[in-house]
């Protein structure tokens, strides 16, 4: 065997060595960044997948999105809480109410639209003084009917109130979000004309308390009309639209002419997040004016970004037509964070006692 | 022979020691460390949007005492947790009875048959029942198909019970069982032949003997029906407010942690209640 120099060695052991690294070189070229991004889960998540992480993920081969879904928007908050000393969580979607608990306790770190260019295509409504992320959806409380017992959609929050559907009516009470918003649109079924005094409300919904089979619905309000469980009910207008095109002769949604109250998720950037950068890119991408549009066509939330190019079908589904808009009630749902214990206390006391 | 027992033995006790060090780490680690946590949480307040609020405070504790609807939900969740216990016993025993008195195989599979319910959850259980007992359910309408009107059997304290009832039935059964390892069929026979009519053997011999069985059922049925949310969540619609559904309501919902906290330390303390019961009731019996 012939004898090779030390040099000959030690050149051929290093182009061996790059040979063998050179996977691993290019792969950290390119090395590719995770994020975590936590919203709703159930119907939310199948949709959000499919319009908004898996076109940015295709948009974005360098960025990884995991998306980890919560049944309510506290259990999202409860989640970073827990771990607030080394958050895993980059990006939360979750309702206003909550997630200022979460802005108060420095869970989140404020965006500007300095860092964030996109806010500035936002409707002002979308931007709330005091949030840390801007509103990313809009969404409003609507009747649930089932189409087998109604020939027209009912047009009046009042039928909640007819005898004749005794025992086939499902609420959710207060604590629960969807309860609290109906408590709004019942105070203003009474004559209430300022939300913050709802002692009206109060005292209509107790006339209702016994026409009500359970203000617990399990699995929820919609499986309750779904099932044939219940005739009638009430739940965000997203998900019934939805479920609706799922089963439409079970389901259907209507907004009442007199109007109903919005619900608001907000977008934010987590207080140290392990990728701050590419969580911005993917804030900007769920912001955007045609990623907002798509979600809205295949899940009826309303858009923020007001150049979103909707179909008139899809903004037909939403809550914000001029006609609704001018028939919503107007409501600073951080004002209501400081009396909801107080509403839950009149619910158990003036209603629930009722049924 | 002589023994030395481990006491007197230092290697022995050092072995006794070792032995007992990974269980002990892992319930400080698993059980004393969230408890303790648990506490100290019990002692934050939270704001009016569910943020919690920095410092230490008794706050969250002097509103709890001095809100008597919180008095009135433990008074209903320990009356729940007795009743649903009481009535577990009342259908589990005779069952256990009938099988511990069986022999063999035939002993193994009611054994196994009693306690299969355990083998699905206790939500998937719950599901059933709300099929069973909703207004359009299976009972209701066999009920309206006999020509009655059927009473509302869910969304209710009737409901809760039923369901509960049925979930810790293996439970029972289970501790029943094993008390009546104790019962001696030849002391049945003699008082028998002593002239005692079967309900006088049944008050003085077989009923004093299981009661170990009875105790120990009855301490665990009661704990878990107190800590049990799930099933009165599903079956309550709301109209049932106990100490765990409220925990849930605090923690989950409202985010009030430090309320979800105090509230369960009072369970811990309705379950320490019920230990030194359980404890005091055993040396008597025994």
């Amino acid at each position: 065997m012939a004898k090779h120099s030390r040099r000959q060695v030690l050149v051929l052991g290093a182009a061996g060595a790059a040979g063998l690294a050179m996977p691993w070189v290019s792969r950290a070229h390119a090395q590719e960044r995770r994020i975590t991004v936590a919203a709703y889960s159930g119907i939310f998540e199948d949709i959000y997948k499919k319009t908004v992480i898996e076109p940015f993920m295709k948009a974005n081969p360098s960025i990884r999105v995991n998306y980890v879904g919560f049944p309510t928007s506290a259990q999202n908050l409860g989640t970073l809480r827990a771990q607030k000393a080394a958050p895993q969580l980059d990006v939360c979607i979750l309702d206003m109410v909550v997630a200022k608990a979460g802005a108060n306790e420095n869970l989140y770190k404020a965006v500007t639209p300095d860092v964030l260019p996109v806010m500035k295509q936002l409707v002002p409504t979308a931007l709330i003084e005091g949030m840390p992320g801007p509103a990313v959806t809009f969404d409003n409380v609507a009747m649930i009917y089932s189409p087998k017992k109604f020939a027209s959609a009912p047009t009046s929050w009042k039928e909640l109130w007819n005898k004749a559907h005794a025992g086939r009516i499902t609420l959710d009470a207060p604590p629960n979000a969807v309860g609290m918003g109906f408590t709004f649109v019942a105070n203003k079924l009474a004559g209430g004309t300022d939300y913050r005094d709802y002692s009206k409300g109060i005292k209509l919904l107790g006339e209702m308390a016994p026409l009500v089979q359970s203000w617990e619905p399990k699995p929820d309000c919609y499986a309750s009309v779904t099932s044939g469980n219940a005739d009638l009910s009430v739940g965000y207008n997203a998900r019934i639209q939805t479920f609706s095109r799922q089963t439409p002769d079970r389901i259907a949604a209507s907004i009442p002419d007199e109007g109903s109250v919005f619900q608001i998720n907000t977008i934010n950037l987590v207080n140290n997040a392990p990728q701050q950068d590419a969580a911005l890119e993917f804030m900007a991408y769920a912001l955007s004016a045609q990623t907002q549009a798509t979600f809205t066509e295949a899940l009826p939330y309303a858009p923020t970004n007001r150049d979103a190019p909707l179909s008139p079908e899809a903004l037909a589904r939403t809550a914000v037509t001029p006609e609704r808009m001018s028939k919503m009630i107007n409501i600073d749902w951080l004002e209501v964070a400081k009396f909801r214990d107080a509403i839950t206390e009149q619910w158990r006391r003036n209603v629930l006692t009722r049924s | 022979m002589n023994t030395v027992s481990v006491n007197e033995n230092p290697f022995g006790r050092k072995l006794v020691l070792a032995c007992l060090l990974p269980i002990l780490l892992v319930n400080i680690v698993a059980f004393m460390v969230p408890v303790l946590n648990l506490a100290a949480m019990s002692f934050r307040a939270a704001s009016s949007t569910g943020s919690l609020e920095e410092g230490i405070t008794v706050s969250t504790w002097l509103g709890l005492f001095g809100d008597g609807y919180y008095w009135s939900m433990v008074g209903r969740t320990v009356w729940f947790g007795i009743l649903i216990t009481i009535i577990t016993l009342l259908l589990s025993y005779p069952l256990a009875l009938f099988v511990s008195r069986r022999e063999g195989s035939l002993k193994a599979f009611l054994v196994v048959v009693c306690i299969s319910p355990l083998l699905i959850s206790a939500v998937v259980r719950t599901y059933g029942w709300m099929v069973i007992l909703g207004d359009q359910g299976v009972l209701p309408s066999l009920i309206r198909a006999s020509g009655f009107t059927p009473p509302r059997l869910i969304n209710n304290e009737t409901g809760v019970i039923i369901g509960m009832v049925e979930i810790l039935m293996p439970y029972m059964i289970l501790s029943l069982l094993s008390g009546f390892g104790k019962l001696d069929a030849t002391l049945e026979q003699a008082a028998g032949t002593l002239g005692a009519r079967p309900f006088t053997v049944f008050r003085r011999v077989v009923l004093p003997l299981s009661l170990p069985g009875i105790l120990l059922g009855c301490l665990l049925c009661f704990v878990l029906a107190v800590s049990s949310f799930i099933t009165p969540k599903m079956l309550a619609g709301g109209r049932v407010s106990l100490l765990a559904t409220e925990i849930y309501d605090q923690a989950i919902v409202t985010l009030n942690w430090p309320l979800a906290a105090c509230l369960s330390v009072l369970i811990l303390v309705v379950f320490g209640a019920a230990l030194v019961l359980y404890g005091r009731l055993s040396k008597i019996v025994e």
